[in-house]
Protein backbone atom coordinates (compact mmCIF):
# COMPACT_ATOMS: atom_id res chain seq x y z
CA UNK A 1 0.00 0.00 0.00
CA UNK A 2 2.94 2.75 1.21
CA UNK A 3 4.73 1.36 -2.28
CA UNK A 4 1.64 2.00 -4.30
CA UNK A 5 1.15 5.24 -2.50
CA UNK A 6 4.86 6.52 -3.19
CA UNK A 7 4.25 4.94 -7.06
CA UNK A 8 1.62 7.41 -7.30
CA UNK A 9 3.03 10.01 -5.88
CA UNK A 10 6.44 9.65 -8.18
CA UNK A 11 3.95 9.01 -11.14
CA UNK A 12 1.73 12.88 -10.07
CA UNK A 13 5.11 14.29 -10.15
CA UNK A 14 6.93 13.49 -13.15
CA UNK A 15 3.68 13.72 -14.55
CA UNK A 16 3.64 17.75 -13.41
CA UNK A 17 7.64 18.35 -13.93
CA UNK A 18 7.13 18.54 -17.65
CA UNK A 19 4.74 20.76 -19.63
CA UNK A 20 3.81 21.17 -23.42
CA UNK A 21 4.32 24.66 -24.45
CA UNK A 22 4.29 24.60 -27.94
CA UNK A 23 3.43 22.39 -30.91
CA UNK A 24 5.81 23.72 -34.36
CA UNK A 25 3.84 21.36 -37.89
CA UNK A 26 4.99 21.27 -40.94
CA UNK A 27 2.52 20.10 -43.33
CA UNK A 28 3.06 18.90 -46.73
CA UNK A 29 1.76 17.73 -49.80
CA UNK A 30 0.58 21.25 -50.42
CA UNK A 31 1.49 24.40 -52.20
CA UNK A 32 -1.50 26.54 -52.56
CA UNK A 33 -2.49 29.18 -49.81
CA UNK A 34 -5.94 27.80 -50.15
CA UNK A 35 -4.57 24.21 -49.08
CA UNK A 36 -2.95 26.09 -46.02
CA UNK A 37 -5.68 28.35 -45.05
CA UNK A 38 -7.92 24.74 -44.62
CA UNK A 39 -5.08 23.46 -41.91
CA UNK A 40 -5.56 26.00 -40.32
CA UNK A 41 -8.84 26.61 -39.65
CA UNK A 42 -9.26 23.36 -38.96
CA UNK A 43 -6.15 23.28 -36.72
CA UNK A 44 -8.42 26.06 -34.99
CA UNK A 45 -11.21 23.98 -34.23
CA UNK A 46 -9.64 22.03 -31.33
CA UNK A 47 -11.33 23.66 -28.34
CA UNK A 48 -7.61 23.17 -26.53
CA UNK A 49 -5.95 25.28 -29.43
CA UNK A 50 -5.74 28.86 -28.11
CA UNK A 51 -3.72 30.34 -31.32
CA UNK A 52 -2.44 29.25 -34.90
CA UNK A 53 0.60 31.16 -36.31
CA UNK A 54 0.91 30.55 -39.52
CA UNK A 55 4.28 30.30 -41.84
CA UNK A 56 2.70 30.10 -45.35
CA UNK A 57 6.32 30.13 -46.89
CA UNK A 58 7.49 27.43 -45.11
CA UNK A 59 3.84 25.41 -44.59
CA UNK A 60 4.46 25.60 -40.99
CA UNK A 61 2.64 26.38 -38.23
CA UNK A 62 3.09 27.46 -34.47
CA UNK A 63 0.20 25.95 -32.29
CA UNK A 64 0.03 27.88 -28.97
CA UNK A 65 -2.76 26.36 -26.24
CA UNK A 66 -5.30 27.65 -23.97
CA UNK A 67 -4.19 27.16 -20.35
CA UNK A 68 -4.86 23.74 -18.20
CA UNK A 69 -6.08 21.99 -20.90
CA UNK A 70 -5.61 18.67 -22.41
CA UNK A 71 -3.47 18.77 -25.14
CA UNK A 72 -4.17 15.86 -27.69
CA UNK A 73 -1.20 15.09 -30.22
CA UNK A 74 -3.25 12.69 -31.97
CA UNK A 75 -6.41 15.28 -32.89
CA UNK A 76 -3.81 17.96 -34.18
CA UNK A 77 -1.92 15.67 -36.46
CA UNK A 78 -5.86 14.22 -37.56
CA UNK A 79 -6.44 17.59 -38.56
CA UNK A 80 -4.06 17.84 -41.24
CA UNK A 81 -4.67 14.95 -42.42
CA UNK A 82 -8.41 15.79 -42.77
CA UNK A 83 -7.64 18.82 -44.43
CA UNK A 84 -6.15 16.64 -46.71
CA UNK A 85 -2.55 16.50 -46.04
CA UNK A 86 -0.18 15.44 -44.33
CA UNK A 87 2.28 16.18 -41.28
CA UNK A 88 5.73 16.24 -42.14
CA UNK A 89 7.72 17.24 -39.05
CA UNK A 90 6.26 17.66 -35.63
CA UNK A 91 7.89 19.48 -32.48
CA UNK A 92 6.31 20.00 -29.25
CA UNK A 93 8.27 22.47 -26.90
CA UNK A 94 7.78 20.85 -23.53
CA UNK A 95 9.09 22.97 -20.43
CA UNK A 96 10.99 20.50 -18.41
CA UNK A 97 12.01 20.86 -14.59
CA UNK A 98 14.98 18.50 -13.96
CA UNK A 99 13.49 15.70 -15.47
CA UNK A 100 16.02 13.03 -15.67
CA UNK A 101 16.17 10.32 -18.79
CA UNK A 102 17.84 7.03 -18.94
CA UNK A 103 18.23 5.44 -22.24
CA UNK A 104 15.17 5.11 -24.24
CA UNK A 105 13.38 4.74 -20.74
CA UNK A 106 10.10 5.87 -20.68
CA UNK A 107 9.23 9.59 -18.96
CA UNK A 108 5.41 10.67 -18.44
CA UNK A 109 4.01 14.33 -19.91
CA UNK A 110 0.79 14.66 -18.91
CA UNK A 111 -0.76 11.90 -20.07
CA UNK A 112 1.59 10.89 -22.36
CA UNK A 113 4.42 9.10 -21.86
CA UNK A 114 7.61 9.33 -24.51
CA UNK A 115 10.45 7.16 -25.66
CA UNK A 116 13.09 9.31 -25.88
CA UNK A 117 15.01 7.16 -28.69
CA UNK A 118 18.56 9.14 -28.81
CA UNK A 119 18.51 9.07 -25.12
CA UNK A 120 21.47 9.74 -23.14
CA UNK A 121 21.62 9.50 -19.36
CA UNK A 122 20.48 12.77 -18.54
CA UNK A 123 18.70 15.04 -16.59
CA UNK A 124 16.30 17.89 -18.96
CA UNK A 125 15.59 21.48 -17.56
CA UNK A 126 13.83 24.70 -19.68
CA UNK A 127 12.00 24.62 -22.27
CA UNK A 128 13.27 21.32 -24.74
CA UNK A 129 12.35 20.96 -28.55
CA UNK A 130 11.10 17.16 -28.68
CA UNK A 131 10.30 16.16 -31.96
CA UNK A 132 7.75 13.14 -32.28
CA UNK A 133 8.59 10.28 -34.77
CA UNK A 134 5.86 7.62 -34.94
CA UNK A 135 3.28 7.26 -37.43
CA UNK A 136 1.81 10.12 -38.88
CA UNK A 137 4.18 12.67 -37.41
CA UNK A 138 6.83 12.57 -39.59
CA UNK A 139 6.90 11.45 -43.40
CA UNK A 140 6.01 8.53 -44.69
CA UNK A 141 9.27 7.83 -45.88
CA UNK A 142 11.32 8.73 -42.70
CA UNK A 143 8.49 6.41 -41.00
CA UNK A 144 9.34 3.55 -43.00
CA UNK A 145 12.90 3.85 -42.31
CA UNK A 146 12.50 3.94 -38.47
CA UNK A 147 10.06 1.36 -38.18
CA UNK A 148 8.43 1.80 -34.69
CA UNK A 149 5.71 -0.35 -34.00
CA UNK A 150 2.30 1.30 -34.20
CA UNK A 151 1.01 -0.28 -30.85
CA UNK A 152 3.07 1.60 -28.46
CA UNK A 153 1.17 5.01 -30.04
CA UNK A 154 -2.08 3.30 -28.93
CA UNK A 155 -0.98 2.70 -25.41
CA UNK A 156 0.02 6.44 -25.28
CA UNK A 157 3.92 5.84 -26.16
CA UNK A 158 5.30 8.13 -28.23
CA UNK A 159 9.26 8.15 -29.85
CA UNK A 160 10.68 11.12 -29.68
CA UNK A 161 13.83 12.56 -30.11
CA UNK A 162 15.68 15.59 -29.06
CA UNK A 163 15.45 18.73 -31.30
CA UNK A 164 17.61 21.08 -29.64
CA UNK A 165 16.85 23.63 -27.46
CA UNK A 166 15.37 26.22 -27.88
CA UNK B 1 -6.43 5.65 -78.07
CA UNK B 2 -3.68 4.02 -76.81
CA UNK B 3 -1.04 6.37 -78.44
CA UNK B 4 -3.12 8.97 -76.88
CA UNK B 5 -2.74 6.95 -73.71
CA UNK B 6 1.09 6.94 -74.07
CA UNK B 7 1.67 10.75 -74.81
CA UNK B 8 -0.68 11.08 -71.94
CA UNK B 9 1.96 8.74 -69.48
CA UNK B 10 5.03 10.45 -71.16
CA UNK B 11 4.05 14.37 -70.82
CA UNK B 12 3.29 13.10 -67.69
CA UNK B 13 6.63 11.70 -66.84
CA UNK B 14 8.39 14.63 -69.00
CA UNK B 15 7.02 18.07 -67.55
CA UNK B 16 8.05 19.40 -64.75
CA UNK B 17 5.79 18.65 -62.16
CA UNK B 18 0.72 23.93 -58.88
CA UNK B 19 -1.21 24.41 -59.23
CA UNK B 20 -4.58 22.10 -59.22
CA UNK B 21 -7.52 23.67 -59.29
CA UNK B 22 -8.47 23.35 -63.26
CA UNK B 23 -10.98 25.10 -64.39
CA UNK B 24 -12.41 21.78 -66.76
CA UNK B 25 -11.09 18.81 -64.94
CA UNK B 26 -10.94 17.38 -61.23
CA UNK B 27 -7.94 16.65 -59.55
CA UNK B 28 -7.03 13.42 -57.22
CA UNK B 29 -6.74 15.69 -54.64
CA UNK B 30 -9.86 16.38 -52.73
CA UNK B 31 -12.01 19.45 -49.88
CA UNK B 32 -11.04 19.36 -46.56
CA UNK B 33 -13.54 17.22 -44.09
CA UNK B 34 -16.40 19.45 -43.17
CA UNK B 35 -15.92 21.68 -45.96
CA UNK B 36 -18.37 23.19 -48.19
CA UNK B 37 -17.73 24.53 -51.64
CA UNK B 38 -20.26 26.98 -53.61
CA UNK B 39 -19.50 26.77 -57.09
CA UNK B 40 -20.55 28.54 -60.45
CA UNK B 41 -19.81 27.62 -63.78
CA UNK B 42 -21.12 29.51 -66.70
CA UNK B 43 -20.09 28.80 -70.11
CA UNK B 44 -20.89 30.73 -73.41
CA UNK B 45 -21.03 29.15 -76.58
CA UNK B 46 -21.02 29.25 -79.93
CA UNK B 47 -22.95 27.39 -82.48
CA UNK B 48 -21.25 26.45 -85.12
CA UNK B 49 -23.87 25.91 -87.85
CA UNK B 50 -25.62 29.12 -86.54
CA UNK B 51 -25.40 32.41 -85.18
CA UNK B 52 -26.65 31.78 -81.85
CA UNK B 53 -24.58 31.56 -79.13
CA UNK B 54 -25.79 28.77 -75.86
CA UNK B 55 -25.64 29.95 -72.46
CA UNK B 56 -24.99 27.18 -69.67
CA UNK B 57 -25.41 27.69 -66.16
CA UNK B 58 -24.25 25.12 -63.50
CA UNK B 59 -24.33 26.24 -59.71
CA UNK B 60 -22.75 23.21 -57.75
CA UNK B 61 -22.12 22.29 -54.01
CA UNK B 62 -19.63 20.22 -53.24
CA UNK B 63 -19.14 18.48 -49.81
CA UNK B 64 -16.08 16.78 -48.15
CA UNK B 65 -17.27 13.96 -46.73
CA UNK B 66 -14.17 12.49 -45.33
CA UNK B 67 -10.67 13.10 -45.79
CA UNK B 68 -10.62 10.91 -49.16
CA UNK B 69 -14.64 10.83 -50.20
CA UNK B 70 -15.74 14.31 -52.24
CA UNK B 71 -19.83 14.96 -53.04
CA UNK B 72 -20.80 17.17 -55.41
CA UNK B 73 -24.20 17.74 -56.62
CA UNK B 74 -25.20 20.27 -59.62
CA UNK B 75 -27.78 21.76 -61.37
CA UNK B 76 -28.22 21.97 -65.55
CA UNK B 77 -29.63 25.83 -67.01
CA UNK B 78 -29.05 26.67 -70.42
CA UNK B 79 -30.86 28.76 -73.48
CA UNK B 80 -30.05 26.08 -75.83
CA UNK B 81 -33.63 25.15 -76.78
CA UNK B 82 -34.95 28.82 -77.12
CA UNK B 83 -35.69 29.59 -73.77
CA UNK B 84 -33.39 29.88 -70.33
CA UNK B 85 -34.66 26.54 -68.32
CA UNK B 86 -33.85 24.09 -66.26
CA UNK B 87 -32.47 21.00 -67.92
CA UNK B 88 -31.41 18.18 -64.95
CA UNK B 89 -28.59 17.90 -62.91
CA UNK B 90 -25.83 15.33 -61.89
CA UNK B 91 -24.40 14.13 -58.73
CA UNK B 92 -20.24 13.42 -58.49
CA UNK B 93 -18.31 11.57 -56.28
CA UNK B 94 -14.62 11.33 -56.39
CA UNK B 95 -12.78 9.18 -53.48
CA UNK B 96 -8.98 9.15 -53.10
CA UNK B 97 -7.14 5.86 -52.79
CA UNK B 98 -3.34 6.90 -53.28
CA UNK B 99 -1.37 9.71 -51.45
CA UNK B 100 2.13 9.75 -51.36
CA UNK B 101 3.14 13.41 -49.90
CA UNK B 102 6.18 15.39 -49.31
CA UNK B 103 7.22 18.63 -48.23
CA UNK B 104 5.73 20.87 -51.58
CA UNK B 105 4.93 17.88 -53.28
CA UNK B 106 2.84 14.81 -53.67
CA UNK B 107 0.95 12.22 -56.16
CA UNK B 108 -2.11 11.29 -55.95
CA UNK B 109 -4.95 8.89 -57.28
CA UNK B 110 -8.65 8.94 -57.04
CA UNK B 111 -11.44 7.31 -58.45
CA UNK B 112 -14.33 9.03 -59.60
CA UNK B 113 -17.99 8.91 -60.90
CA UNK B 114 -21.25 10.93 -62.13
CA UNK B 115 -24.64 10.43 -62.92
CA UNK B 116 -26.53 12.62 -64.90
CA UNK B 117 -29.72 13.52 -65.99
CA UNK B 118 -30.90 15.81 -68.80
CA UNK B 119 -34.33 16.42 -70.37
CA UNK B 120 -32.81 18.30 -73.68
CA UNK B 121 -32.72 17.07 -76.86
CA UNK B 122 -29.93 15.10 -78.06
CA UNK B 123 -28.05 17.45 -80.81
CA UNK B 124 -24.53 15.81 -80.99
CA UNK B 125 -22.85 12.72 -81.69
CA UNK B 126 -19.66 13.60 -78.49
CA UNK B 127 -20.84 12.19 -75.00
CA UNK B 128 -21.25 15.20 -72.51
CA UNK B 129 -22.95 14.53 -69.02
CA UNK B 130 -22.08 18.35 -68.20
CA UNK B 131 -25.13 19.73 -68.80
CA UNK B 132 -26.27 17.67 -72.06
CA UNK B 133 -26.67 13.79 -71.92
CA UNK B 134 -27.97 11.91 -69.34
CA UNK B 135 -25.92 8.80 -68.02
CA UNK B 136 -22.96 7.28 -66.05
CA UNK B 137 -19.50 8.16 -66.09
CA UNK B 138 -16.77 6.11 -64.04
CA UNK B 139 -12.89 7.18 -64.34
CA UNK B 140 -9.65 7.26 -62.92
CA UNK B 141 -7.67 10.92 -62.28
CA UNK B 142 -3.66 10.95 -61.51
CA UNK B 143 -2.52 14.45 -60.26
CA UNK B 144 1.51 15.34 -59.28
CA UNK B 145 2.30 18.14 -57.30
CA UNK B 146 5.89 19.71 -57.53
CA UNK B 147 6.34 23.34 -56.15
CA UNK B 148 4.93 25.61 -58.64
CA UNK B 149 3.14 23.02 -61.02
CA UNK B 150 0.36 20.74 -61.64
CA UNK B 151 -0.05 18.12 -63.41
CA UNK B 152 -2.94 15.72 -63.60
CA UNK B 153 -4.45 13.33 -66.16
CA UNK B 154 -7.48 11.04 -65.84
CA UNK B 155 -9.36 8.54 -68.11
CA UNK B 156 -12.75 7.66 -67.71
CA UNK B 157 -15.66 5.64 -69.23
CA UNK B 158 -18.91 7.47 -69.93
CA UNK B 159 -22.26 5.55 -71.03
CA UNK B 160 -24.75 7.95 -72.16
CA UNK B 161 -29.08 6.67 -72.17
CA UNK B 162 -31.91 8.16 -73.73
CA UNK B 163 -32.62 11.88 -72.28
CA UNK B 164 -35.46 13.10 -70.13
CA UNK B 165 -38.54 14.08 -71.74
CA UNK B 166 -38.62 11.60 -74.65
CA UNK B 167 -35.40 12.66 -75.83
CA UNK B 168 -34.10 9.36 -77.34
CA UNK B 169 -30.54 9.02 -77.66
CA UNK B 170 -31.21 8.37 -81.56
CA UNK B 171 -27.04 7.75 -82.48
CA UNK B 172 -27.46 3.83 -81.42
CA UNK B 173 -26.81 1.78 -78.86
CA UNK B 174 -22.89 1.06 -80.07
CA UNK B 175 -22.45 4.70 -80.22
CA UNK B 176 -23.57 5.36 -76.78
CA UNK B 177 -19.86 4.90 -75.25
CA UNK B 178 -16.98 6.75 -75.03
CA UNK B 179 -13.92 7.23 -73.54
CA UNK B 180 -12.35 10.57 -72.39
CA UNK B 181 -8.45 11.66 -72.05
CA UNK B 182 -7.86 14.96 -70.39
CA UNK B 183 -4.29 16.17 -69.25
CA UNK B 184 -4.18 19.27 -67.06
CA UNK B 185 -1.23 21.48 -66.03
CA UNK B 186 -1.26 24.49 -63.88
CA UNK B 187 1.34 26.67 -62.54
CA UNK B 188 1.58 29.06 -60.11
CA UNK B 189 2.32 32.61 -61.39
CA UNK B 190 2.01 35.02 -58.83
CA UNK B 191 3.21 35.23 -55.58
CA UNK B 192 6.52 34.73 -56.34
CA UNK B 193 6.45 33.91 -52.24
CA UNK B 194 4.19 33.60 -49.79
CA UNK B 195 3.79 35.75 -46.93
CA UNK B 196 0.22 35.37 -46.01
CA UNK B 197 -3.36 34.38 -46.93
CA UNK B 198 -4.67 37.48 -48.22
CA UNK B 199 -2.22 37.68 -50.73
CA UNK B 200 -4.13 36.94 -53.96
CA UNK B 201 -2.55 34.13 -55.93
CA UNK B 202 -2.87 33.81 -60.10
CA UNK B 203 -2.48 30.37 -61.85
CA UNK B 204 -2.19 29.59 -65.49
CA UNK B 205 -3.91 26.64 -66.42
CA UNK B 206 -3.99 24.69 -69.95
CA UNK B 207 -5.88 21.64 -70.40
CA UNK B 208 -6.25 19.07 -73.10
CA UNK B 209 -9.86 17.47 -73.54
CA UNK B 210 -10.51 14.72 -75.59
CA UNK B 211 -13.33 11.53 -76.46
CA UNK B 212 -13.03 8.79 -78.62
CA UNK B 213 -16.37 7.42 -79.41
CA UNK B 214 -16.26 3.20 -78.75
CA UNK B 215 -18.81 2.23 -81.34
CA UNK B 216 -17.70 4.62 -84.20
CA UNK B 217 -13.99 5.67 -83.01
CA UNK B 218 -15.03 8.90 -83.65
CA UNK B 219 -12.98 11.70 -81.10
CA UNK B 220 -12.32 15.18 -80.61
CA UNK B 221 -9.57 16.78 -78.98
CA UNK B 222 -9.63 20.19 -77.33
CA UNK B 223 -7.70 22.68 -75.64
CA UNK B 224 -9.16 24.91 -72.72
CA UNK B 225 -6.82 27.82 -71.29
CA UNK B 226 -7.32 29.86 -68.48
CA UNK B 227 -6.18 32.47 -65.63
CA UNK B 228 -7.01 32.08 -62.55
CA UNK B 229 -7.15 34.40 -59.54
CA UNK B 230 -7.92 33.09 -55.84
CA UNK B 231 -9.05 35.35 -53.18
CA UNK B 232 -7.84 35.32 -49.17
CA UNK B 233 -7.78 31.82 -50.02
CA UNK B 234 -11.37 31.22 -49.65
CA UNK B 235 -12.48 32.41 -53.14
CA UNK B 236 -11.75 31.76 -56.87
CA UNK B 237 -12.15 33.29 -60.36
CA UNK B 238 -11.29 31.34 -63.35
CA UNK B 239 -11.72 32.92 -66.67
CA UNK B 240 -10.93 31.01 -69.83
CA UNK B 241 -11.56 29.49 -73.73
CA UNK B 242 -12.19 26.42 -74.57
CA UNK B 243 -11.19 25.55 -78.74
CA UNK B 244 -11.62 23.14 -80.53
CA UNK B 245 -8.43 21.46 -82.21
CA UNK B 246 -9.44 18.11 -84.22
CA UNK B 247 -12.56 16.58 -84.40
CA UNK B 248 -14.71 13.83 -86.42
CA UNK B 249 -17.57 13.99 -84.04
CA UNK B 250 -20.37 15.89 -84.95
CA UNK B 251 -20.74 18.36 -82.30
CA UNK B 252 -23.13 21.45 -82.24
CA UNK B 253 -20.86 24.85 -79.59
CA UNK B 254 -17.37 23.04 -79.10
CA UNK B 255 -16.20 26.65 -78.92
CA UNK B 256 -16.45 29.38 -76.61
CA UNK B 257 -15.43 31.39 -73.40
CA UNK B 258 -15.87 29.99 -69.74
CA UNK B 259 -16.12 31.71 -66.54
CA UNK B 260 -16.36 30.12 -62.72
CA UNK B 261 -16.83 31.33 -59.73
CA UNK B 262 -16.09 29.70 -56.34
CA UNK B 263 -16.17 30.23 -52.75
CA UNK B 264 -15.32 27.81 -49.55
CA UNK B 265 -16.55 27.87 -46.20
CA UNK B 266 -13.89 26.00 -43.97
CA UNK B 267 -15.31 23.69 -41.33
CA UNK B 268 -18.90 24.04 -41.97
CA UNK B 269 -20.35 21.06 -41.24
Amino acid sequence: MKALFILFAITVSMATKAQVTKVYLQASGLTCSMCSNAINKALKTLDFVDKVDEDVKNYTFEISFKPNTQIDFDKIKNKVENAGFSVSRFVAAVQFYNVQVRGNGPVTIGNYTFSFVNGKQQFLNGVQQVRLLDKGFVSSKEYKHNAFSETTIAAGVYHVSLYGKL
Amino acid sequence: MKILFVITIVLLSLSTKSQELYSQTEPASNRAIGSIGLRVDNSIMDETYTSKTNYHLIPEIMFGISKKLLVNGGLFFSNRTDVFRGEGGSLYAKYRFLSNDAVQKHFRMAGFSRISYNNSDIHQEEISLYGHNSGVEFGIVATQLLRKVAVSSSVSFLKATDNGRGNKFFYGKDKSKAVNYTLSVGKLMLPKAYRDYRQTNINLMLEVLSQVNMGSGKYFVDVAHSVQFIFNSQGRLDIGYRKELSTTLLRTAPNGAFVRLEYNFFNAF
